[in-house]
């Protein structure tokens, strides 16, 4: 664990670097360019809106923001696993020719992604000005899940981009646990809408601790309970001890498999 | 003996590739394999027990045929393989010329690929900013240097990335089989770099199929065979060794065939 603290400071600049070029050349050739990073979750949020103030109503006002508060997080998640997964393979021809320390490629694929989710902060904010939501000061609580989901993120996608060496169906296998994941998670309903006899079963699921924390400072203006942030951070390392533990135990042989 | 002066020591190393038949890279193909039979597959020394050392300021021509191991003893030697035994330790800054070009990226521009591809070899920021200006002087490219590298011919995108190598100042250069390509004039203008290099002390280690160059750049040759070292001396002396063995046909199919994975 110390390692991996280490390594990413010595490779800060090559990680910070491969970030950008993910982010370069996701927007290179369009008119717009880095303003997709922006607009993209703006428009999202138009039409969530639009669907869910007129077509889909539900009982929860300001629908739009009590979604997204969770929905931009756990694109975040659910985006750098999609990149990372990939990230070794496709970087296959450089780990053949080049000594380079394995782990700056998942770490950057979650940095690019990271600014991603930072960037799409501010049209977030936006929207809770013109729908005329209560802008809390509990803002100032989100570096905290942002930390929580950051780890816990980096722990999934160390595990995955390492199986997806060895088995390229992890790459498949992981869409599909995506969308299960999606709707086993309570992004587009509140927790306690569900019966009560199955709320165990939701509490079970690592990543509710940490989005928890999004949707409460943003759109309720509360802190989490202690136990809560407690909980969000023991998922997160379990989950970043596990993935990396198995990336460090396999990743001097990745070049025989890329 | 081992001294102070020695940049380069293999001891006894060897690196086994495991050569599997029918590998389940499925989790369909897994499981088959799991209720069926075992995959078979056989066991492929690429290198065998080789210790070599090499001091400093010296250049050193790694020959032999294809598939003699010498690319994978290159390999080893740059830290990209971890061998299956034995030990290697290398003294000071290294720049591997295994691929040219290995780590740059079509879409970024030559001026962002230099920054990149020096990170990649380890070295900073600051370090690389540095050496810019000297960097595109060197490879010549003039204002393709802020066009995506993906627009650059292929002698503009080796003389950038042999420029980007070398102009880093290592204190070792691999160099695989690379200076087989280009046209003469850039040939001349690498050998000349290597030349200096030479000359200021640098240690070099140089794969390749051209007997001329071996002869002419090296102080000291070895021949592999098989992952085994079968001949090591003065270049001249085991170039001789090397084509005496071998026909002069034979030497210019393995030439024109060199073919790197």
């Amino acid at each position: 664990m110390i390692e991996l603290v280490r390594d990413t400071y010595r490779y800060r600049e090559l990680i910070w670097a491969l970030a950008l070029k993910d982010l370069k050349i996701r927007y290179k050739r369009s008119v717009l360019g880095f303003m997709w990073a922006l607009l993209n979750p703006a428009l999202l949020m138009l039409v969530l809106t639009m669907v869910f103030s007129t077509i889909m109503r539900f009982p929860i006002p300001h629908y739009a923001i009590f979604l997204l508060s969770v929905l931009l997080p756990w694109t975040f998640f659910s985006q750098s696993l999609s990149y990372a997964v990939e990230s070794i393979v496709t970087n296959g021809d450089l780990i053949k020719k080049v000594k380079v320390a394995k782990l700056v490629f998942p770490v950057a694929a979650l940095l690019s992604n990271m600014i991603n989710l930072l960037l799409s902060l501010i049209p977030l904010a936006l929207l809770i000005l013109i729908m005329r939501h209560p802008f809390y000061w509990t803002w100032l609580y989100l570096p905290v899940p942002l930390l929580a989901l950051a780890i816990f993120t980096l722990g999934a996608t160390f595990f995955f981009a390492a199986a997806n060496v060895y088995y390229r169906d992890v790459a498949h296998i992981l869409q599909v646990v995506l969308s299960a994941w999606f709707y086993f998670t309570p992004i587009i309903f509140p927790l306690d809408m569900l019966p009560a006899q199955y709320q165990w079963l939701f509490k079970l699921n690592p990543i509710i601790y940490v989005i928890n924390g999004f949707r409460l400072s943003v759109y309720y203006g509360m802190l989490p309970r202690a136990q809560s942030i407690i909980a969000s951070f023991v998922c997160a390392f379990i989950s970043l001890f596990l993935g990396y533990r198995l990336f460090r135990k396999y990743q001097n042989s990745f070049v025989f498999y890329v | 003996m081992p001294t102070d002066s020695t940049m380069i020591r293999v001891e006894n190393v060897t690196q086994r590739f495991r050569v599997i038949h029918d590998r389940p890279d499925s989790v369909r193909a897994l499981f088959s394999k799991f209720f069926r039979h075992k995959t078979t597959y056989h066991d492929f020394d690429a290198v065998k027990n080789i210790s070599l050392e090499i001091p400093k300021g010296q250049t050193l021509g790694l020959i032999g045929r294809n598939g003699s191991g010498k690319s994978t003893l290159l390999k080893i030697i740059a830290g990209v393989y971890q061998p299956t035994s034995g030990k290697v330790s290398v003294k000071g800054t290294l720049a591997p010329l295994i691929e040219l070009g290995a780590g740059f990226h079509h879409e970024l521009t030559g001026r962002e690929n230099i920054l990149l591809n020096g990170l990649l070899m380890g070295y900073s920021k600051r370090e690389m900013l540095e050496r810019e200006e000297r960097i595109i002087e060197f490879a010549e490219i003039g204002d393709f240097i802020d066009a995506p590298v993906k627009q650059y011919s292929s002698g503009m995108y080796m003389r950038l990335a042999f420029a980007v190598a070398t102009e880093i100042d290592p204190q070792i250069l691999l160099i695989d089989e690379i200076l087989a390509v280009g046209d003469s004039q850039f040939q001349q203008k690498c050998f000349e770099r290597i030349e200096n290099f030479h000359c200021s002390g640098k240690t070099i280690l140089l794969v390749s199929h051209a007997m001329g160059q071996i002869r002419q750049h090296c102080d000291r040759a070895v021949y592999l065979e098989r992952g085994s070292i079968i001949a090591d001396g003065s270049a001249d002396e085991v170039v001789d060794a090397y084509q005496s063995t071998w026909s002069a046909e034979e030497l210019e199919s393995a030439r024109t065939h060199a073919v790197r994975p």
